[in-house]
């Protein structure tokens, strides 16, 4: 283990159930301190990646490493500095929320009973700490996993679908917390999640996966550049016409969004050409902006408009 | 990196302890010991005319049925719960290796039936002190077997009742490794070993079945309460060897089914 080796380290991983590949020589890497989204349209082979990493699921083949310690050749080890919640927590519901994290902790080494008081308190289920989990609601199990998989101080931080039932202020708390902890803490946190806007707000970089193999990976910012061919344009008085287009083959395409607002596809990324075509044309161009993509539209745009990750 | 196995097996303990099914067993047994109880009461048999012949009647008794099939369900129960539930995607996430997860699971198991097993002793001889006498056993010409010696073989036979009831602890375990919801895995595990116990002598596989033996360690108790000249041993170590290979079978391939199969479902 090297203080340069990546947190989390996936290389040319392959898995085969009967006759599906659900991971395809896949590689990536996901560097220390980070908040990095895994996204990917069902069956893409998403949880089963992400089941390979606690020794769920074997690997047909590849290497599967944690801050450089292969995760087949010394497991405890490499699993040490890892909290994992895969799929939609599971607990034991006949015993309370904090009976669960000590049963956790007693697997882990010296997590003292303080430890768990202040997960408990920041994951905000002080209070219902003695309740049996039965009676819990999916957001407070989902908050309680998240508890479970911070016991220990983990450098790396596994979350399949984090915020799953959870409304949309719990959601934001929650990714806050981790994002807090990412910046506080150095903690990587590598999370799979079909809300596209959760990952595009709190990550700071994505890898996308279709079929088992990698389909694009980078920062979101730079993945999400705006769309120089796609200008939408708010004008003052008339708007361009037939006319207009006809004498300019460039412009592929127009669409009205409002009644002063028009969005333009062209040909090629340049929206300054554009300006200057209509305002030789004489038109009044009160905002022109090449359009902002979505995550959720980069992720259709490559994963060919499948249903959602 | 050291052992997980003590505070996994503290684990298991913990949450067995907080489960409805190990004190419903307990109930249960002594339910049984009291209805063999006042069953024994109309039996002329000279087997219940003394307290060791109650104690190896009503054990054989409890052991016949409810004993097996709380016992198996105990065991069915152990890892059907966690893949049915999906703890065991968390319990796995830990610095555990499955062999250690599983092992503590069969001890777990073991340490039950032992508990299990106790309770029904214990019902059963402080049941039989009510009415009879823990003395020599004797016939017309005397005293056979002397108090001491009753207390051994007394001992001996609960010892030994471990050996099949272990191999019973294993078979659960093993069904509870291939059959992933627990309903499903208590139900196939209580069926099979009904259907097994109903069709074994016909089809003449009793001798190769460790159900067999469940009871035979009471029913030495019981002959020797008669104060027969029982001939016992041989039989003794065709328990030990058919109940033991069975269990170390059992617990083997449940052990490598675990440890390899993919829990991603």
């Amino acid at each position: 283990m090297t203080g340069h080796s990546p947190a989390l380290a996936l290389e040319d991983v392959s898995k085969r159930f009967g006759r599906i590949q659900a991971v395809n020589h896949l590689s990536f890497e996901v560097e220390p301190g980070q908040m990095c989204g895994f996204l990917g349209p069902n069956g893409a082979g998403k949880s089963t990646t992400l089941y390979m990493i606690p020794r769920l699921v074997r690997p047909g083949g590849g290497r599967l490493s944690v801050f450089g310690v292969d995760i087949w050749k010394d497991y405890k080890k490499a699993i040490r500095s890892v909290g994992v919640t895969v799929e939609s927590p599971a607990f034991y519901e006949y015993l309370t929320g904090r009976k669960n994290l000590e049963l956790a902790a007693s697997l882990l080494d010296k997590v003292s009973p303080r430890e768990i008081d202040q997960i408990l308190e920041r994951i905000g289920l002080a209070e219902r700490q003695h309740d049996r989990v039965r009676v819990y609601s999916t957001g407070m199990k989902q908050r309680l996993g998240i508890g479970r998989a911070m016991l220990g101080r983990p450098r790396l931080l596994i979350l399949d679908e984090p915020t799953n039932g959870m409304d949309p202020e719990g959601t934001n708390e929650v990714l806050s917390f981790l994002r807090e902890q990412v910046r506080k803490e150095g903690l990587t946190v590598f999370v799979s999640s079909h809300l596209m806007s959760e990952i595009e707000e709190f990550c700071d970089t994505v890898l996308v996966i279709d079929q088992g193999r990698l389909v694009a990976s980078g920062r979101v910012k730079e993945l999400l550049k705006p769309h120089e061919r796609i200008v939408r344009v708010t004008f003052q008085g008339r708007i361009p016409d037939g006319d207009f287009l006809s004498r300019h083959g460039e412009i592929l395409r127009v669409e009205p969004v409002s009644g002063d607002t028009v969005e333009f596809t062209l040909a090629r990324d340049d929206s300054a050409w554009l300006n200057q075509c209509l305002q030789q044309a004489g038109f009044t161009v009160s905002a022109l902006a090449p359009k902002q993509k979505t995550l959720k539209e980069f992720f259709l745009s490559i994963t060919g408009d499948k249903s959602h990750a | 990196m050291r052992s997980q196995f003590v505070p996994l097996l503290l684990n298991e303990a913990a949450k067995a302890a907080r489960r409805t099914l190990p004190y419903f067993g307990i109930f249960a047994l002594g339910l049984a010991n009291v209805v063999t109880y006042f069953a024994a009461g109309h039996l002329t048999n000279a087997a219940t005319e003394n307290a060791w012949g109650y104690v190896g009647f009503s054990m054989q008794m409890v052991f016949s049925d409810v004993g097996p099939i709380l016992i198996v369900t105990f065991a069915a129960r152990l890892m059907a719960e966690e893949t049915g539930t999906g703890t065991i995607r968390a319990a796995l996430a830990a610095p555990v290796h499955r062999w250690e997860f599983y092992v503590a699971k069969a001890v777990i198991g073991l340490l039950y039936m032992m508990v299990f097993s106790a309770a029904a002793l214990l019902f059963s001889v402080a049941l039989a002190g009510i009415h009879y006498r823990f003395g020599p056993i004797g016939d017309s010409a005397g005293i056979v077997y002397s108090r001491n010696q009753a207390m051994q073989e007394l001992l001996a036979a609960y010892a030994l009742s471990w050996i099949p009831l272990g191999a019973l602890v294993m078979y659960g375990l093993l069904i509870s490794t291939l059959i992933r919801t627990t309903g499903e895995a208590v139900s196939v595990a209580i069926a099979t070993l009904i259907v097994i116990d109903l069709t074994k002598h016909l089809a003449g596989l009793d001798p190769y079945i460790f159900t067999r033996h469940i009871t035979y360690p009471w029913l030495n108790l019981l002959q020797m309460a008669h104060a027969m000249d029982y001939q016992w041993r041989p039989e003794v170590w065709k328990m030990i060897e058919l109940s033991g290979v069975s269990a170390v079978i059992m617990f083997v391939a449940g052990l490598i089914i675990f440890t390899r199969e993919d829990l991603n479902h």
